[in-house]
C-alpha cells in the first residue's frame, strides 16, 4: 500500500485523509504541530473503519520523521482565512509555516510528490519550487480542482442534472480575477451556452469566483474543508494510481500560455510522475487576456517575496 | 428496495442483472422463454453474492408474470447477430418477440419504464411502444450510452488519457448511420478538436461505427455484451435513483430536431419518469443533415414493418 503524509490536521487536512481512505487509494500520515491533534483525528477515522469497510491506515504524529517513504505528501498547514481576509492577505503568516515544512520534506521525503493547499496557493507553491530546489513537475497546488468542482454543483443545481454529468475549467491564480472559461464548461458535452441564458451563466461564474468566501462567510470561524479535501483526494488518486487524469492545478510554467517562472492553474494531466504533462488551450484573445490579468496578480505578489535577490 | 425485470437472459440480459446488483441498485428478475436459463444464470449470480457483498436478489424465471410491480423492464430478448448479418436481417424475427413481450409487459407491469435493447432497437422500441400503449416517455432505447462509451473508450486510448475525463454524444440511429458529434466530445470539458487531428478524430468515428462489428468479427460466435450490459445498467440506475443524467437515448420524437412520430438518439434527461426531458442541441448544417438522415433510414424500416403488419 502507498502512503500518503498530510501535513496540518486541520478540517481541511482531516477531510482529505478521510476522503483517501474511504477510497482504499493509500495509507494516511496526518502531522500536526499541535500535539495529539493529528493523533486524535487519525483515531476518530480508524475506529470508524470497521464499519465503513476501508482497510488502509491512517495514522496521526506530530514527529516529521515519519513522513519517511511518502509518495506524496499534501501540505495543508497554515492559517485560513476569516470573513472579510483575501488569501493574498496570508502571505506573511503562511510563508513561516512552509519554511519549517520546506526544510522538512527536504530531508524526510525529498522525492515525494508536493501538493500545496496553503494560501495564497499560486505563490506559496512558487515559493516550494525555488526555495526547496524540487523539480517543478513534482508540485502543484490544489485551486482548479476545487474552483470547477463548485462551478460544476452550481450548474447542476441551475439545470437540475447530475452533476456526474458536468465538467468546468478554471485557470489562472486562485484569486478573485480565477480565469473561468464558460466554452469548456459542460453539461455531458453541451456547452452551458446551450443550455442556459447568458446572464445565468454570468450569475454562476459570480458565484464560483466568491465561493471561498461564501462558505466562510456562512461559517464565521472557520473555511470549506469537504470540497478541498476532495478535491485533494482527486489528485492524490490520479498520482498514487497513476490514471493520467487531466485536472487544473497551479503548476510551475515555463513559457506556456506565454508566461515564465511563475505558479499559475492549467489543465494538467497527472501521474505518477506528479505533473506529466501541462495541456495548452486554444484560448481566444479575451481568454488570453484575462489569463494575462490573473497572472499579473500573482507576479506581483511573488515579486515581492524577493527572492531572487535573497538567493544571490 | 426497487425492482428490475430483464426479458431474455443471454449474455447482455445475464451481465446487466450482474452490474446491476453489484451496484445493489434493485432486485432482479431474470427471465426466458428457455426452460430452465435464467434460473441458472441467477443462482450463478446469488451464489457470487456472498463473496461480492451485495445483498439484493436475483430471481430466475420463464412466467411473465413473475414482473409484476417492476419498476423497470428491459428488454433484450431477440436473436443475436451473427457474422455477416446485418441488423435489419433480425428485423422480422425479432418484431415478432418484441411483440408479444410487449403485450406481457402491459398486462402485469402497466406502469413500469421500459427500457428496449434489442436490436434494431430505434424500431423495436417503437414496436413496444405501439403494442404497449405506454406514455411516449416510458419507453427509451439503449444505444447512445454504449456507442458514447465505446467512442470514449478508443478516444482514452488514443490520447492516453483516463477514461473518466471523456464525454461523447453519439446521435442517431444506433448503427451505420449514427452520429457522431465531436464538438461535443471533450476530455475535461476540452473538445476533441482542440487535442486530436482531423484523421485521427474521423478514424475513432469510423471505428466507433463499426464498435459492435468488430467485436462479433473477433467472437465469431457471438457479439458484445459487457458494454452494452454496462450502458444498460447506467439508464436502469437513472430511472431508479432518479438521477436526472444527460445521456444519450433513443427516445421518441414529436417534432424535435425536426424529426416527428420516430425513436431516434438524442440527448434526454433520464430520470424516475423515463424521458424527462429531451435536449435541443444547436446542431450545425451537416450535423442536422446526419441526424435527418439517420432518422430517416429508421422511419423506413419502421414503415416496412407497418407495410408487412408487425406493429
Amino acid at each position: 500500500m502507498k502512503k500518503v503524509t498530510i501535513i496540518g490536521a486541520g478540517s481541511v487536512g482531516t477531510a482529505a485523509a478521510f476522503y483517501i481512505a474511504e477510497k482504499r487509494v493509500a495509507n494516511v500520515l496526518l502531522i500536526d504541530v499541535v500535539e495529539g491533534r493529528a493523533r486524535g483525528k487519525a483515531l476518530d477515522l480508524m475506529e470508524a473503519a470497521p464499519i465503513r469497510g476501508y482497510d488502509v491506515h491512517v495514522d496521526g504524529t506530530s514527529d516529521f520523521k515519519k513522513m519517511k517513504g511518502s509518495e506524496v505528501v499534501v501540505i495543508a498547514a497554515g492559517v485560513v482565512r476569516k470573513p472579510e481576509m483575501m488569501r493574498l492577505d496570508l502571505l506573511d503568516q503562511n510563508l513561516n509555516v512552509i519554511d519549517e515544512i520546506i526544510k522538512s520534506v527536504k530531508k524526510y521525503a525529498p522525492n515525494a510528490i508536493i501538493i500545496n493547499l496553503t494560501e495564497p496557493v499560486d505563490t506559496l507553491t512558487y515559493y516550494i519550487i525555488k526555495k526547496g530546489g524540487f523539480k517543478s513537475p513534482k508540485v502543484m497546488g490544489v485551486s482548479g480542482a476545487l474552483d470547477s468542482s463548485r462551478l460544476r454543483e452550481f450548474i447542476a443545481q441551475e439545470l437540475d442534472v447530475s452533476s456526474v454529468d458536468t465538467t468546468a475549467i478554471i485557470i489562472g491564480g486562485h484569486h478573485d480575477y480565477m480565469v473561468i472559461l464558460p466554452r469548456y464548461a459542460r453539461v455531458e458535452g453541451i456547452p452551458i451556452s446551450e443550455l442556459l441564458p447568458p446572464e445565468k451563466v454570468e450569475s454562476l461564474i459570480t458565484r464560483t469566483r466568491k465561493a471561498g468566501s461564501e462558505i466562510v462567510e456562512s461559517l464565521k470561524t472557520g473555511s470549506a474543508s469537504n470540497a478541498p479535501g476532495a478535491a485533494v483526494c482527486d489528485m492524490v488518486e490520479a498520482i498514487i494510481r497513476n490514471t493520467k487524469r487531466i485536472i487544473c492545478a497551479p503548476a510551475y510554467l515555463n513559457g506556456e500560455y506565454g508566461h515564465k517562472n511563475i505558479c499559475l492553474g492549467v489543465p494538467v494531466q497527472l501521474g505518477k510522475d506528479g505533473i506529466e504533462k501541462i495541456i495548452e488551450l486554444q484560448l481566444t484573445l479575451a481568454e488570453k487576456e484575462a489569463f494575462d490579468k490573473s497572472a499579473g496578480v500573482v507576479s506581483n505578489v511573488i515579486k515581492s517575496l524577493e527572492l531572487e535577490s535573497k538567493e544571490k | 428496495m426497487k425492482k428490475v425485470t430483464i426479458i431474455g437472459s443471454g449474455h447482455v440480459g445475464a451481465s446487466s442483472a450482474l452490474y446491476i446488483s453489484e451496484k445493489r441498485l434493485a432486485n432482479v428478475v431474470l427471465i426466458d422463454v428457455v426452460e430452465g436459463l435464467a434460473h441458472g444464470r441467477a443462482l450463478d449470480s446469488v451464489e457470487a453474492a456472498p463473496i461480492r457483498h451485495y445483498d439484493t436478489r436475483i430471481n430466475g424465471t420463464t412466467n411473465f408474470a413473475e414482473m409484476v410491480d417492476s419498476d423497470v423492464v428491459v428488454v433484450t430478448a431477440g436473436k443475436a447477430r451473427k457474422p455477416g448479418m446485418s441488423r435489419d436481417d433480425l428485423l422480422k424475427i425479432n418484431a415478432k418477440i418484441i411483440s408479444s413481450i410487449s403485450k406481457e409487459i402491459a398486462r402485469y407491469a402497466p406502469n413500469t419504464i421500459i427500457i428496449m435493447v434489442t436490436n434494431p432497437l430505434d424500431v423495436m422500441a417503437y414496436v413496444a411502444l405501439k403494442v404497449s400503449g405506454f406514455a411516449l416517455k416510458r419507453v427509451v432505447g439503449m444505444a447512445g450510452v454504449l456507442d458514447s462509451t465505446r467512442f470514449r473508450y478508443f478516444l482514452a486510448d488514443k490520447l492516453g488519457v483516463n477514461v473518466g475525463d471523456t464525454t461523447a454524444l453519439v446521435l442517431g440511429g444506433h448503427g451505420d448511420s449514427m452520429v457522431p458529434l465531436p464538438r461535443y466530445a471533450t476530455v475535461s470539458g476540452i473538445p476533441i478538436p482542440e487535442l486530436l487531428e482531423k484523421d485521427d478524430i474521423d478514424k475513432l468515428i469510423e471505428r466507433t461505427r463499426k464498435g459492435g462489428a468488430e467485436i462479433v468479427s473477433y467472437l465469431k460466435t457471438g457479439s458484445a455484451f459487457w458494454a452494452p450490459a454496462a450502458g444498460v445498467a447506467e439508464m436502469v440506475e437513472c430511472v431508479i435513483r432518479d438521477k436526472m443524467r444527460i445521456l444519450p437515448c433513443s427516445a421518441y420524437m414529436r417534432g424535435e430536431y425536426g424529426i416527428e412520430g420516430i425513436f431516434v438518439g438524442v440527448p434526454i434527461k433520464l430520470g424516475k419518469n423515463g424521458v424527462e426531458e429531451i435536449i435541443e442541441l444547436s446542431l450545425a448544417k451537416e450535423e442536422n443533415e446526419a441526424l435527418a438522415n439517420s432518422a430517416s433510414k429508421v422511419k423506413s424500416i419502421v414503415e416496412k414493418l407497418e407495410d408487412e403488419r408487425l406493429v
